[in-house]
Order: C-alpha cells, then sequence, then structure tokens
C-alpha cells in the first residue's frame, strides 16, 4: 500500500502541535448537545462584541464591507477574522482533495486524520496572515502610530479568536453538538444583522432630527410623536438611508419564497437488496447544492471588491486598475465605499428604479453574471464535493441500494438525468432570489437571507433526524 | 446560423431538462409549507434576538471599555 510520496503526510509532524478537540467516544443525550451548541454560539457571539484592545482607529473605508455578512466578522472586534480561516482552508482542502491534486483514501483512517490535520493547520496559518495583513495594511491606524508592542498584540488576540472559532467548530462537528459551527454563526450573524436592522434603539442624526434606527421602533415612534400621521407613516414604510418598514416586509417576502422552493423536490424510489427489499426514497432537491452557489459567488465578488478597492487607493488613474473598478467614498458615511465605474460597478446591484433606468446595460449585465455564475459554480460544486450523479451512484451501490425497474448500471445514467440539471437550475434560482431580494432592499441583502434560511432549514431537519434517533433509541 | 444554433442548443436542451425536472418535483402543499414557515420563522427569531440582546448588553460595557482605554 505504501507507493510513492505523499501530500498529506507532511502534515504527521505537526499532528501533536494542534489543538484537538477528542471524538465523543459515547452517544451524547440531545439535550446535551443542545447545550453544547448554545454555549458555542454564546462564545462567538461575546467575541463578537469584545473591541480589540491596542487599535488606534477603525474609521477610513472598510474594504471588507461586502463580505461581512456571510463570513461573521465584525470590524474592530475580537472577531474581526470571522470564520474567514475555517472556511478557506475547508475549501482549499476541499477543492484540493475534489481534484484529485491531494490524494485522500476516505477508507483510511490515517487519511481522513491527516486531511482534518491539514485542514486545521491551514485555517491557523491563514488567521495568522489575515492578522498580520490587517495591521500592515493599516486598517486600525498605521503601524507607526500603534507601536510595535500594540501591534502584535492585536495580532495575537485576532490569532488567538481565530482559534477559537476552529476549535468550537470542531467541537460540534466531532459528535458534540448539532449540526457545523460554521453555518451557525453564519446564521446567527445575519438573523442578528436584520432584528437588529428591524428593532434597534440606536438613534441617528439626520437632517430630520435624531431618528431610531429599527425600523419598528422609528414606525412606532413617528405615530406617537407625529401630528400628521399620514406623513409619519409615510416616512416610516419610505425613509431612505435607514432601514424602513418596506424593506422588513420585502425580507419576510424573501423568507416565504425561499422556504416553498426550498420544498421542491425530486423523489426517487430505492430499495435495498437485502433486508428482505426494505424501500426507501432518495431525494434530489431543487436546491440541490443550497446555498453553496451563492457563498461562492459572495466570496468571488468581494474578493474582486478587495483587489480593486486596494488597486484603485495606490494606482487611481491607471487604464486597467480603473477597468477594474473606480470607487468613492459613499455619501451616507459609515466608511462605505461604494463602486462607480468598471467591472466591480457592473457587478454590483443597482442601487434604485431610477439607475436601473438611467444605465439599463449595468441592469442586464449584472443580472446575467449573478445568473450565468451560480448556476457555473453549483455545477462545479457538485463535481468537486462528491456529490454528483457517479458519486451518489457509487454510494448507493456500496449500502447494496437498487432502484426498482432499473438495472444496477442504469442507476448512474438515471440519476445523471435529474442531478446535474437540479445542480444548475437550482444555481439559478438561488441567484435570482438574491437579485430579487437585493432590488427589493431586502434587509441583510439577497445573499444573507438566503444563507440564513438555508442554514436553519438544514438545522431543522438534523434537529429532526436527532429526535428521530433518539426517540428509537428509547423505543429499542 | 449554425454558429447561433450551437450557442442556442445547449441553452434550448437545458432549458427542456429545467421544465422536465419543475414538472417531475413534488412540491410542497399548504399545510406542508406553513408547517415549515413557522418552523423555520421561530428559529430564524430566536437566533436573532439571542444575537440582539448580547449586542444590545455590549453596548454600555463597550462604552466602559473603550472609554476608560
Amino acid at each position: 500500500m505504501g507507493g510513492g510520496f505523499r501530500v498529506l503526510h507532511l502534515v504527521r509532524p505537526f499532528l501533536s502541535f494542534l489543538p484537538e478537540v477528542q471524538t465523543a467516544d459515547r452517544k451524547v443525550p440531545f439535550r446535551e448537545k443542545v447545550i453544547y451548541t448554545v454555549i458555542s454560539l454564546f462564545i462567538f457571539l461575546v467575541c463578537s462584541q469584545l473591541p480589540l484592545y491596542g487599535i488606534h482607529s477603525t474609521t477610513g473605508a472598510d474594504p471588507f464591507y461586502w463580505m461581512r455578512v456571510i463570513l461573521a466578522s465584525n470590524r474592530g472586534t475580537v472577531m474581526e477574522l470571522g470564520i474567514t480561516p475555517i472556511v478557506t482552508s475547508g475549501l482549499v482542502m476541499q477543492l484540493l482533495a475534489g481534484s484529485k491534486i491531494i490524494e485522500v483514501d476516505n477508507n483510511v483512517r490515517e487519511d481522513r486524520a491527516l486531511l482534518n490535520g491539514a485542514q486545521k493547520l491551514l485555517g491557523i496559518l491563514i488567521a495568522v496572515g489575515e492578522a498580520v495583513a490587517y495591521v500592515l495594511s493599516g486598517m486600525y491606524g498605521s503601524v507607526g502610530q500603534l507601536g510595535v508592542g500594540n501591534a502584535i498584540l492585536i495580532i495575537l488576540q485576532l490569532c488567538f479568536a481565530g482559534i477559537i472559532v476552529i476549535c468550537l467548530d470542531e467541537l460540534l462537528q466531532k459528535g458534540y453538538g448539532l449540526g457545523s459551527g460554521i453555518s451557525l454563526f453564519i446564521a446567527t450573524n445575519i438573523c442578528e444583522n436584520i432584528i437588529w436592522k428591524a428593532f434597534s434603539p440606536t438613534t441617528i442624526n439626520s437632517g430630520r432630527g435624531a431618528e431610531f434606527e429599527g425600523a419598528v421602533i422609528a414606525l412606532f415612534h413617528l405615530l406617537i410623536t407625529r401630528t400628521d400621521k399620514v406623513r409619519a407613516l409615510r416616512e416610516a414604510f419610505y425613509r431612505q438611508n435607514l432601514p424602513n418598514v418596506t424593506n422588513l416586509l420585502a425580507t419576510i417576502l424573501i423568507f416565504l419564497i425561499v422556504i416553498y422552493f426550498q420544498g421542491f423536490r425530486v423523489v426517487l424510489p430505492v430499495r435495498s437488496k437485502n433486508a428482505r427489499g426494505q424501500q426507501g426514497s432518495y431525494p434530489i432537491k431543487l436546491f440541490y447544492t443550497s446555498n453553496m452557489p451563492i457563498i461562492l459567488q459572495s466570496a468571488l465578488v468581494s474578493n474582486l471588491y478587495f483587489i480593486s478597492q486596494l488597486l484603485h487607493r495606490k494606482y487611481s488613474g491607471n487604464f486597467i486598475v480603473d477597468l477594474l473598478g473606480k470607487w468613492k467614498e459613499s455619501e451616507y458615511g459609515g466608511g462605505q465605499s461604494v463602486p462607480v465605474g468598471g467591472i466591480a460597478y457592473y457587478i454590483t446591484a443597482p442601487s434604485s428604479l431610477a439607475d436601473m433606468a438611467a444605465n439599463p446595460f449595468h441592469a442586464l449585465f449584472y443580472l446575467v453574471f449573478m445568473l450565468s455564475a451560480c448556476a457555473l459554480f453549483s455545477k462545479t460544486w457538485i463535481e468537486v464535493s462528491g456529490s454528483s450523479a457517479r458519486d451518489v451512484a457509487k454510494q448507493l451501490k456500496e449500502q447494496q441500494m437498487v432502484m426498482p425497474g432499473h438495472r444496477e448500471s442504469n442507476l448512474q445514467k438515471e440519476l445523471n438525468r435529474y442531478i446535474p440539471t437540479a445542480a444548475a437550475f437550482g444555481g439559478i434560482c438561488i441567484g435570482a432570489l438574491t437579485v430579487l431580494a437585493d432590488f427589493m432592499g431586502a434587509i441583510g441583502s439577497g445573499t444573507g437571507i438566503l444563507l440564513a434560511v438555508t442554514i436553519i432549514y438544514q438545522y431543522f431537519e438534523t434537529f429532526e433526524k436527532e429526535r428521530a434517533s433518539e426517540l428509537g433509541f428509547f423505543g429499542f | 446560423m449554425d454558429a447561433i444554433d450551437s450557442v442556442f442548443d445547449p441553452l434550448r436542451e437545458f432549458a427542456k431538462d429545467s421544465v422536465r425536472l419543475v414538472k417531475r418535483c413534488h412540491k410542497p402543499d399548504r399545510k406542508e409549507f406553513s408547517k415549515v414557515a413557522v418552523r423555520t420563522a421561530i428559529g430564524f427569531v430566536v437566533m436573532g434576538f439571542v444575537g440582539f440582546f448580547v449586542k444590545l448588553i455590549f453596548i454600555p460595557i463597550n462604552n466602559i471599555i473603550v472609554g476608560s482605554g
């Protein structure tokens, strides 16, 4: 078996240094799993609110503004890196293994351990790299202002938080909790964002005096304090620059639409060859790759934005740099830059109907880009993640399952009729829903809502499965 | 014309496959939809408010921390 050099073996010397969560050696009761999950979530949330010690400032344009929703990141806090290190290392390892660049035999215990170790090691390295990049790029004030001591302190804080997230996710994955930590943190971050925008008690001064940030709070406040109820109502529903009631209603609508489409699935009957022909089914969902296409598309766009902004800051006026994107400070402050030209502009959602009418090519380009990118990412992902028709057929065969009315050799062909189409078309639907959400001004962005709903949906499926096995255990 | 066909044929084929897929799909009925919607909404609100209250609690705490810094 031991033939030739293998990349994964490079990781072996590091395994003993990596922090590791022991695999649960016993059946963890459902109630305990819930407790572990809640505790992990709480730790994450607290870290998201703790300010970094030693930073000079967080003013100036935030190059990661566009990315923070899907990466559970909060600016100026210990959780600045969010889940970036773990998500990035996970994606990289998935791509390497799926593309056979790294040889992994999942039937060999050592290979799985090495793969996990490699992913963790990569996550830590990414955390270190990003922390250093943050400090050196002047995100918290120039290094000269910070001083070397504070700079090192900041880097250590960010790395430590990155490692905490990696360990929390591993804790949940190793059987102590429900689902994955990554999904939990993303969904909570998004839900919190939406609830905050609906109920925030923070006041912000605008041209009309102090206003509540939260849409619902503002609605009641305006109705109570204004003598002209009709104008108050109109303002609550349509005010600019702050969350309003229309945004909230749009969010709810997108929520319902996503849930409806989640229920679409093709159910293929399968039967066990042994166990006296036990009947079952294998569902192929319309959203076959779930929220993965939108994550990949957002990551692509965010990275493009990041690179474009950096280049623009240093080399504005250069033809190629301007082609990539032109930026200017947002009129509404908040440290946000908005693209006003180049590719970055055309792949940004039009901000309004008026904007769309003014530049129809922009709207069309954006739409085609969104749908195409999601479809392509979705189709590619099934190959890379091992959920293509061939992989599924192989799994079913290993489980001694056959499809009634079809010969065993035809199983893959039958699956091929549905899986690639579900992946691509599902990806397009995801893209379309995101566009629709952004256009309607839903709170939290279309990407965020889709992610949150699909993650929560998955959580309930996990929930049901856990409870079923628990009851089954008692019933036995 | 052949060039155009070579572009549109795959798209037409894909559209046909997609339509067949959607028709073949089991779609949720009202009862199923309501059940899932309510449960997902509950999950959404619970997670959202947990985060909301942590944030609410930390605003004054952070003001103290940063203020003294």
